[in-house]
C-alpha cells in the first residue's frame, strides 16, 4: 500500500495551518486516496494503474493556495510559561528543573528505585576508581617519577629468572651511564632498636648516599648522607622515617644527633624524612649503604636510575647491558665495545620503570574490576530507561498539550534530560556516600597487599570521574526516553481517553535494552565463574607443606655476636626449639632458615659430583635453607626417599644435606638422589662435599602458581646462621600460642625479640589474597547484574503484559487455554533472552581472553563455564517471564474487555 | 464533448456548493463517502477529486455553513464526518431558490427560441 498521506503531504508542504490542524487534512485526505485505491484495485486496474489514476486526484496547482484560504492560519504562538529568550537559557534551565522536581515528587516509588539503582551503580564505580587511581593513576611522591626506573639482570640458563647486582657493578654503572644521570643501590634489612623502650624489630634499607636526591625527597630535619659516608666504617648513622620519629621519639625536635642502638651497635641520627615517605618496603629508618667499588660477594643491591631528559627506559636497558659486557670484558683484560656498535650485549638486562615496578600484578585484576563495574553501571542505566520510556508514554498527553501550547521539540527534549539529570545528580550524591564507606574497607585491603600504595580516598580525580560518569548517566538512560517522549503522536495522545499506551518504536527500544543487558550480564557471570574454577584449582595445589595449624615466628640474633661465637647461636637455637617444642598444644617443632611463604630466602650457586659443568657452560642456582631435625614434621613436607636429618648429624659427624624432588629429578631420571654428592659454589670453591641423604616433596615458597625451585636443606646442627624462623604444629588455634612463644624467646634472651609472627595457613592466604578479593568483587558484581537484568526483563514484560490485558481477554474469552497465553507471553520473552544469550556469549568469548594472566588451568573460553552461567541465566530470566506470564492468564475476560 | 465538458465545469464550479449542501441536509457524511454520492447520483456526469472537493469542504467549514467532526466507530479507521449547521440549512435555502430561478430563466430562454 502506497503511503498517501506522505504524497498528500509531500504535495501540500505549509499551508499555514496549525500543526494539528495540518495533520488532520492529510489525515483525511490520505484516507480518501487509500479508498480510491482500493476501489480502482477492486475495480480489476493494476497497482500501478491505480496509483497513477489516484494521484491524477491530487493534481491541482493550485491546491496549496485553496487551501491556505479555505483554512483558518494557525494563531501566532503564545509564549510558553516560563520560556526564556535569547541568552536567558540559565533561566529557563532552573524553571525546567524546578518543574522536573515538581514532576519527580509525583512518581516517589519510580524515583526511590531509579536512586538506589544509580546509588549502586555510581557509588560502586567511584569507590572502584579510587583504588585504581591510588594504585596505577596517581604519580609516585617523588620528583619527576616516570624518569626513575629500576633495573635487573637476568640468567635464565643458569636458573636465575632475576638478580641484582653487586657493589662493583652498580658502582660502574653509576660512573660510565650517559643514559642515567643517577645511579643509587639500596637493599633491605631489618634490625633491632633497643635502648629506648621495648626492643622493635624495625624495617630499613641501607642506600647509597644520592638515594634521597635521585628520588627528589631530602629530609626535613637534618641532612642526607654524604658520600664519604658510604665507606664501610663510616656508616655508623642514620635518617628515619618521620612515622618512626613521631611514635618512637614523640617527634623531638632534638632527634637530630642523637645516637640509638641498632643490633647493638650505635648509630647517631643524621636527619628526619618528611611524612608519607618510606620507600622502599615501608622503611622506618635509612643507613648509608657501605659500597666497596671491588666487591662481587654479594648480589643483593636493587638498583635505580634517574633517566636524563628526553632517555628512555629501553635506552637504559641497551646501555646497562652493553657496561655490564664492558665490565667483565675490562676484568679478563680484553677491550671494551665500541659504544655505537650495532651489535647485540650479551648480557641481558630489564629496566622498568619505577612506578609499573611497583604497582606489580594488581594492574589486571583492578582494570578487570573498573570493567565489571562499568558493566554494572551500563545495566543499570538500562533499567532506568525503560523506567522513563514507560513513563515517557504515559506522560504522553501532558507533553502533547506542552506541544500545542507551542512548545518545541527541544524544549520538551531539555526537560525531560532536566529529569534525568535530577535523578542521576540525587543518585551520585547516595553513590559517593556509598562509596566512602566501601573506600575505608577497600582502601586498606589493597594498600596491605601493594608493598608501595598512597592511601585511597575520594580525591578530586575520583570526584571528577563521579561527575563524568554520572553525565554519561544521564546521557544513556535520559536521552532515548526524552527523544521519544517529545515526537509523540500529538492527535493519538490529546483524545479523550487516551491511554499512553507505547508505540512500536518504543517497545522495540525497551527489548534492545533488555536484550543488552542480558548480555552484558552473561559477560560479568562468565568471567567470575572463569575466576572461580581458577581459584577452586588453585586452592587444591600441592604446596609440598600443610599449613594448617602452622605458627612462623623470625628471630634474629645480633650480627656482631654471631660472628664473634657461632656456636652460641646453635646453642641458644637449640635451647629454643626445646622450649617451644615443650609448650603445651605444641605437637611438633622446628626451625628453618626461611619458612614457606615468608620474606627472604638464599640462592647461590651449588654442583653435582660428577655432574660439574663444564667451562663456559652456566653454573645452576638452588635455594639454600638450614634446618632443625624437626622441621620437616613440624612444617609437614613429607620425605619421599632416604631419611631426614636427625641427632647423628653433628657437627663431627660426615656433611650431609637433603634435595628436593625438583633437584633430584634433574639431576637423576629416576629421581634417586640418594648417596650422591653436591657442594656449594661455583667449580672454583673450597666448601667441603655434602652427602645427599634424602629426598623431600618440593615446596612453594612464595605464590602457590610459581614453578618449583631447586632446594637444598642442610642441617643446622652443622652449619649455623644468625636467623631463623620458628616453625610450630599446634593441636588446635596457631594463633594463640603466639605470646607463649614471645615470652620463651624473651626468656633466653630479653634483647632478641621474636618478630614477623603469623601463622602460615594465614601466609599462605594473603598470597591469595588479591586473587580472592577480585574474585568476591567480581562475584558480587556478576550476580547485581544478573539481579539488575531480570528486575529488567520482569519490568519490561510486566509492562507489555498490562498493556495487552485487552488482547489476553479477548483470546480467553474466545475459548484460548490459559496455557496458550502463557506460552504466547513467555515464548516473546524467552526470544529476548535467547538473543541476550547469542550476543553474551559471543561477547564473553571475546572478552575473557582479558582475564587470561588472572586464570590458572581454566582456559579462557571454557566449555563447562560458558553453559553453566547459560543455563543459570536463562533459568532467572525464565523465573522473571514466568511471573507476568501468569498474571497474563489469569486474566478475568469481563474486566479485560472493560478496561480502557 | 468539448462545449460539453467546459459546461460541466463551469456549472460544476457555481453549484459546487449547492451540491455539497445539499448531500448534508437529512445526514452527516464524510469526505469519500461525498465524492461516491455525487458521482453515483450524476452517472459519472459530475466528479470531484480530492484536490477540489477538500478546499471546498474546508471552505464551507471555514464560513460556518458546515461543521467537521472526527468519528470512530468499531473496527474502523476515524472519518471526518460533515453536517449541515443552522447558517449552512439558511445557505442551502438560498442557493437552492437562486438556482431554481436561475433554471428557469435559462428555460423560460431556452424554450422561447424553439417556440
Amino acid at each position: 500500500m502506497p503511503d498517501w498521506k506522505a504524497e498528500v503531504r509531500d504535495r501540500l508542504g505549509d499551508i499555514g495551518a496549525s500543526p494539528v490542524r495540518a495533520e488532520e487534512i492529510v489525515e483525511e485526505m490520505g484516507d480518501h486516496l487509500e479508498d480510491r485505491y482500493r476501489e480502482r484495485l477492486a475495480g480489476g486496474a493494476s497497482e500501478a494503474e491505480a496509483r497513477r489514476a489516484v494521484l491524477e486526484e491530487l493534481e491541482g496547482p493550485l491546491l496549496r493556495d485553496e487551501l491556505r484560504r479555505a483554512v483558518p492560519s494557525a494563531p501566532p504562538l503564545p509564549p510558553v510559561l516560563g520560556a526564556p529568550s535569547a541568552g536567558r537559557w540559565m533561566t529557563g534551565l532552573w524553571g525546567d528543573l524546578r518543574f522536573g522536581l515538581r514532576s519527580l515528587g509525583k512518581s516517589p516509588g519510580l524515583v526511590a528505585i531509579a536512586l538506589v539503582t544509580l546509588a549502586l551503580g555510581i557509588g560502586t564505580n567511584a569507590a572502584i576508581f579510587s583504588v585504581v587511581n591510588a594504585a596505577l593513576l596517581r604519580p609516585l611522591p617523588f620528583a619527576e617519577p616516570d624518569r626513575l626506573v629500576t633495573f635487573w639482570g637476568s640468567a635464565p640458563e643458569m636458573g636465575l629468572p632475576e638478580f641484582v647486582y653487586p657493589d662493583a657493578l652498580y658502582v660502574y654503572y653509576r660512573t660510565r651511564s650517559r643514559v642515567l644521570e643517577d645511579v643509587s643501590a639500596y637493599s633491605t634489612f631489618t634490625m633491632t632498636l633497643t635502648g629506648a623502650g621495648e626492643p622493635e624489630r624495625l624495617s630499613g634499607a641501607f642506600v647509597t648516599a644520592d638515594f634521597f636526591r635521585l628520588l627528589g625527597r631530602m629530609p626535613r630535619e637534618g641532612r642526607a648522607f654524604l658520600p664519604q659516608e658510604e665507606a664501610k666504617d663510616r656508616n655508623q648513622v642514620t635518617v628515619l622515617s618521620h612515622g618512626l620519629w613521631q611514635r618512637r621519639f614523640g617527634g623531638d625536635p632534638g632527634i637530630v644527633g642523637r645516637s640509638l642502638t641498632l643490633d647493638g651497635s650505635p648509630f647517631i641520627v643524621v636527619g628526619v624524612m618528611p611524612p608519607g615517605f618510606d620507600f622502599p618496603n615501608r622503611s622506618a629508618l635509612w643507613i648509608p649503604l657501605g659500597t666497596d667499588p671491588q666487591s662481587l660477594d654479594c648480589w643483593c643491591h636493587p638498583t635505580l636510575g634517574r633517566l636524563r631528559p628526553g632517555r628512555s627506559p629501553e635506552d637504559a636497558r641497551l646501555e646497562i647491558a652493553r657496561l655490564s659486557d664492558d665490565f667483565w670484558r675490562e676484568r679478563e683484560g680484553k677491550p671494551v665495545q665500541d659504544p655505537d656498535s650495532p651489535e647485540a650485549a650479551t648480557a641481558i638486562v630489564i629496566a622498568q620503570p619505577l612506578a609499573r615496578n611497583l604497582v606489580g600484578e594488581v594492574k589486571t585484576p583492578l582494570l578487570v574490576l573498573l570493567g565489571a563495574v562499568g558493566t554494572v553501571l551500563l545495566i543499570a542505566c538500562g533499567n532506568i530507561a525503560n523506567l522513563l520510556l514507560a513513563r515517557a508514554a504515559a506522560r504522553g498527553r501532558e507533553i502533547a498539550l506542552r506541544c500545542c501550547l507551542g512548545a518545541s521539540p527541544w524544549r520538551i527534549v531539555r526537560q525531560l534530560l532536566a529529569e534525568s539529570l535530577i535523578l542521576a545528580l540525587a543518585g551520585a550524591a547516595v553513590g559517593l556516600a556509598l562509596a566512602f564507606w566501601t573506600v575505608r574497607a577497600l582502601g586498606g585491603l589493597a594498600v596491605e597487599r601493594l608493598n608501595y600504595l598512597h592511601e585511597v580516598s575520594l580525591d578530586p580525580t575520583v570526584l571528577l570521574f563521579t561527575l563524568g560518569i554520572t553525565l554519561l548517566t544521564v546521557v544513556l538512560f535520559g536521552v532515548a526516553p526524552a527523544l521519544r517522549g517529545a515526537r509523540v503522536d500529538l492527535q493519538e495522545a490529546v483524545k479523550d481517553g487516551a491511554r499512553g499506551t507505547r508505540g512500536g518504536r518504543s517497545r522495540r527500544l525497551s527489548d534492545a535494552f533488555v536484550v543488552g543487558q542480558l548480555a552484558l550480564s552473561l559477560v560479568l557471570l562468565v568471567g567470575a565463574g572463569l575466576l572461580l574454577r581458577s581459584f577452586r584449582n588453585l586452592l587444591e595445589v600441592d604446596l609440598g607443606f600443610r599449613p594448617e595449624n602452622v605458627l612462623v615466628g623470625r628471630v634474629a640474633l645480633p650480627i656482631e655476636a654471631f660472628e664473634r661465637k657461632p656456636a652460641q647461636a646453635q646453642v641458644f637455637f637449640t635451647q629454643l626449639e626445646e622450649r617451644v617444642g615443650a609448650l603445651p598444644g605444641v605437637l611438633a617443632v622446628g626451625l628453618s632458615s626461611t619458612a614457606p611463604f615468608s620474606d627472604g630466602g638464599n640462592g647461590q650457586v651449588f654442583m653435582v659430583k660428577g655432574r660439574e659443568p663444564a667451562p663456559g657452560q652456566p653454573n645452576l642456582v638452588a635455594q639454600i635453607r638450614i634446618v632443625s631435625a624437626g622441621y620437616f614434621a613440624a612444617v609437614g613436607t613429607p620425605l619421599v626417599r632416604g631419611r631426614l636429618v636427625d641427632e647423628t648429624d653433628t657437627v663431627t659427624a660426615p656433611l650431609v644435606a637433603l634435595v628436593d624432588e625438583t633437584l633430584a629429578r634433574r639431576f637423576w631420571s629416576d629421581g634417586n638422589a640418594v648417596g650422591q654428592e653436591i657442594r656449594l659454589g661455583d667449580a672454583a670453591s673450597k666448601n667441603p662435599w655434602l652427602t645427599i641423604v634424602g629426598v623431600v616433596r618440593s615446596v612453594k615458597h612464595g605464590r602457590v602458581t610459581e614453578d618449583p625451585e631447586r632446594y637444598v636443606y642442610v642441617p643446622s646442627s652443622q652449619r649455623s646462621t644468625p636467623v631463623m624462623d620458628v616453625v610450630a604444629r599446634t593441636r588446635s588455634d596457631p594463633a594463640a600460642l603466639t605470646a607463649a612463644m614471645r615470652q620463651e624467646v624473651r626468656a633466653l634472651d630479653p634483647t632478641v625479640p621474636l618478630y614477623g609472627v603469623h601463622t602460615l595457613e594465614g601466609a599462605v592466604a594473603r598470597s591469595l589474597g588479591t586473587l580472592r578479593l577480585t574474585n568476591h568483587l567480581l562475584l558480587a558484581f556478576a550476580v547485581t547484574a544478573l539481579l539488575l537484568a531480570a528486575v529488567g526483563i520482569y519490568g519490561v514484560m510486566a509492562l507489555g503484559v498490562s498493556q495487552r490485558v485487552n488482547e489476553f481477554g479477548i483470546r480467553l474469552a474466545l475459548g484460548a487455554a490459559p496455557r496458550n497465553v502463557l506460552r504466547l507471553v513467555l515464548g516473546q520473552g524467552m526470544r529476548l533472552v535467547l538473543l541476550g544469550t547469542i550476543l553474551g556469549v559471543a561477547g564473553a568469548a571475546g572478552l575473557t581472553r582479558f582475564l587470561g594472566s588472572l586464570l590458572f588451568e581454566v582456559p579462557p573460553v571454557d566449555p563447562l563455564t560458558f553453559v553453566a552461567v547459560v543455563l543459570v541465566l536463562a533459568a532467572v530470566a525464565f523465573g522473571a517471564c514466568y511471573l507476568p506470564a501468569r498474571r497474563a492468564t489469569t486474566t478475568d475476560p469481563l474486566v479485560a474487555l472493560r478496561y480502557e | 464533448m468539448v462545449e460539453q465538458s467546459v459546461a460541466t465545469t463551469d456549472l460544476k464550479k457555481g453549484s459546487a456548493d449547492l451540491l455539497i449542501l445539499s448531500l448534508l441536509e437529512h445526514r452527516a457524511r464524510h469526505g469519500y463517502e461525498l465524492s461516491k454520492l455525487i458521482e453515483s447520483r450524476s452517472e459519472g456526469a459530475m466528479r470531484f477529486n480530492v484536490a477540489s472537493l477538500y478546499p471546498l469542504l474546508y471552505r464551507l467549514e471555514k464560513r460556518g455553513f458546515i461543521q467537521g467532526r472526527w468519528v470512530e466507530k468499531a473496527g474502523q479507521r476515524r472519518r471526518r464526518f460533515y453536517r449541515l449547521t443552522a447558517e449552512g440549512k439558511a445557505a442551502l435555502g438560498a442557493r437552492r431558490r437562486s438556482f431554481a430561478a436561475f433554471v428557469d430563466a435559462v428555460r423560460r430562454i431556452v424554450e422561447a427560441e424553439h417556440a
